[in-house]
């Protein structure tokens, strides 16, 4: 074992490293051993070393190739793969995104490890191995996991999960080749699109304002977006919003939609369906505003206002404008 | 085309979890199983892309005699056929040994030309087992798929996933396996003459006995808990302790403002 610990950095559609990246390493540098380690795949992707140093890394791997230019999971497990038959470290982490729950799978079949996925707590059993906390039937449930084998141990942790805490490190930086034949890449990229959104993202958000049926229309939304808008928040709907057609299925929470953990969740006309909760149920506070006070969202709230939405929230966004004013 | 969809069963998700007395499984007696919400997407495209196509759907799970009701389900939505792997034991094995077994299967008559499944398991919220399936067969994956269009000549697929802060678009060569993703359609339900036809439908059935570990690469062992790369040891019920802090009776004004005040004095969160 080379006892080392990774963090394989997730970058945005622009390049930048992710916030859950920092979270990640922040934490394994809190609750686990052996050198610390971030991994970099993509091309061009050198000069962001530095920033997983801040936050603790010792020493960052980078694979700077043009075929990981295009993200395919074909490219990036293929790297990833190479470098830890290459350096047998004992736990590989990534973010639980898009990407990580895409390669991480594939990684983890090729080089025959175990995989955890979207952990929101880390530690070391009592020997030594990984331990990860992970939510199971359908957020009702956390089981703790504990890795047996001695192959590495692969998790992705929860964005949200962990706080990011800088520990300035001048990292030692490993330039790595892997061999990535050209047809190995089966994975051909029509198109990128990006959301035209200045909100953050719904999985990230440390706020987010939900609507649901109570909403009525899509015409209504708005009242949601300028609420968001207001204390920086992502906008986020209930299932019944988005197969009633007011708002996209990317906003959707819930069990067949987004899993969230934000500090703050506003739910608006949202009864509080135990579905809607396997999305949203960890989330450190939890605001309902609904007008019938028997709606079973009041029975795990934090704070309930029972009232018409439609008068209630012009009025709190008027509110919060005023607070965030006077700073 | 000819198209596989790995299906299981979860719990109904309005499901009561219960820890059993070992504190590390849940008591299944009174559970109400369903299919698993995200294979039914997998099961109704695969229908869709036969109804566009031609071709066939064929249905395989691997787990204990209760998933037959599973298969039978994806039987009255229009699958052709079915493959049971069964196995009391198989539950608690790790989605390695699962997928060489499933990839096995699938890999004998080899003339495939799709592989689907659901991105994820809502009870143990985890979608490995399919990106294990399409490594062990090497062929290309697309996970948490919102849609899908099969190329007029059959020979590639064109995939939508959502990714953070967008979409991409790929195309993909077949075969290949894609997990499915809200968004991807709306499942049918079974119609009555479905359900009739379903029941003559036919289910090949696999037991531990008939696999060729050796040629797969694994021990029997493997299969089961001992085999697996890791282990549940706990499993709990969280309580998470909410306020309650109910604000009614009041003028909006006045509840607005005590609820504004109490998030920033005393939940700190604005
Ligand atoms: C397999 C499966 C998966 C599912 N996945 C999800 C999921 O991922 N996410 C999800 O959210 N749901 C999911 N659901 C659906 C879930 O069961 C509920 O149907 C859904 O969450 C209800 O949404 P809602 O609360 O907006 O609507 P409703 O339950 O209809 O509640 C609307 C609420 O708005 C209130 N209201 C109406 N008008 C006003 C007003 N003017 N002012 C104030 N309040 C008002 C009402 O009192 C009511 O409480 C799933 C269901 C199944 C079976």
């Amino acid at each position: 074992m080379g006892n080392e610990t990774w963090v394989v950095a997730d970058l945005t559609i622009d390049g930048k490293v992710r916030k859950v990246t920092l979270e990640a390493i922040s934490e394994a540098r809190k609750k686990l051993q052996g050198t610390l380690c971030g991994v970099l795949l993509g091309s061009g992707v050198s000069a962001l070393a530095p920033e997983l140093g801040r936050y603790g890394a010792e020493k960052v791997y980078v694979v700077d190739s043009e075929i990981l230019g295009d993200y395919s999971s074909e490219g990036y497990s293929t790297a990833l793969s190479e470098l830890i038959k290459k350096h047998s470290p004992d736990i590989v982490l990534a973010g639980n995104t898009s990407q990580g729950q895409d390669y991480f799978p594939r990684t983890a079949a090729r080089v025959g490890a175990g995989l955890a996925l979207d952990a929101i707590d880390l530690g070391l059993s009592d020997s030594g191995r990984l331990t990860v906390k992970r939510y199971m039937y359908s957020g009702k449930s956390i089981a703790t996991v504990e890795f047996l084998d001695n192959s590495p141990a692969m998790a992705t942790v929860r964005p949200n999960a962990f706080k990011p805490e800088e520990d300035p490190k001048t990292p030692e930086v490993l330039s790595e080749s892997v061999d990535i034949p050209a047809d190995c890449i089966w994975t051909k990229v029509v198109e990128v699109k990006r959301k035209e959104s200045t909100r953050p993202e719904l999985t990230e958000a440390d706020r987010i304002v939900s609507g649901g049926r109570g909403m009525a229309s899509s015409e209504n939304f708005p009242l949601i977006f300028e609420l968001a808008d207001t204390i920086g928040a992502a906008a986020g709907a209930s299932r019944a919003a988005v197969d009633a057609g007011f708002v996209p299925y990317e906003m959707q929470v819930g069990q067949t939609g987004k899993v969230v953990s934000p500090s703050i969740y506003i739910a608006i006309g949202i009864s509080g369906s135990v579905q809607h909760f396997a999305g949203m149920g960890s989330s450190k506070v939890i605001v309902a505003i609904n007008k019938d006070p028997d709606a079973p969202i009041f029975s795990k709230c934090d704070y309930g206002i029972v009232g018409d939405l439609f008068k209630v929230v012009p009025v709190l966004t008027k509110e919060f404008k005023n607070l965030l004013a006077q700073g | 085309m000819k198209t596989y969809v790995i299906v299981r069963q979860t719990p109904d998700t309005e499901a009561k979890i219960k820890v059993n007395g070992d504190g590390r499984s849940i008591n299944s007696e009174s559970i109400k199983w369903i299919v698993n919400p995200y294979d039914e997407f997998a099961i109704e495209e695969a229908i869709r892309i036969k109804e566009n196509h031609g071709g066939e759907v064929i249905l395989i799970t691997m787990g204990p005699a209760r998933n037959l009701a599973a298969l039978r389900t994806g039987l009255a939505m229009g699958a052709d056929s079915a493959i049971h792997i069964k196995d009391e034991s198989f539950a608690s094995a790790d989605p390695y040994a699962i997928a060489k077994v499933i990839a096995q299967e699938i890999k004998n008559p080899g003339d495939y030309d799709l592989i689907l499944t659901g991105k994820k398991m809502i009870d143990e919220e985890t979608g490995q087992v399919g990106i294990h399936v399409a490594e062990d067969l090497g062929i290309p994956q697309g996970a948490v798929v919102t849609k899908l269009d099969i190329s007029d000549d059959r020979k590639s697929v064109r995939v939508q996933k959502e990714i953070e802060g967008g979409q991409v678009i790929v195309d993909l060569p077949l075969p290949a396996l894609l997990t499915c993703e809200r968004g991807l359609n709306e499942p049918r339900y079974a119609s009555l003459p479905g359900i009739m036809k379903a029941k003559k439908k036919p289910v090949k059935v696999i037991e531990t006995g008939d696999i060729d570990f050796s040629s797969i690469g694994l021990s029997a062992e493997q299969l089961g808990e001992g085999g697996s790369r890791y282990a549940v040891t706990k499993l709990e019920v969280p309580e998470i302790k909410r306020r309650l802090h109910m604000i009614e009776g009041m003028e909006v004004s006045d509840a607005v403002k005590e609820l504004v005040t109490a998030l920033r004095e005393e939940a700190k969160v604005i």
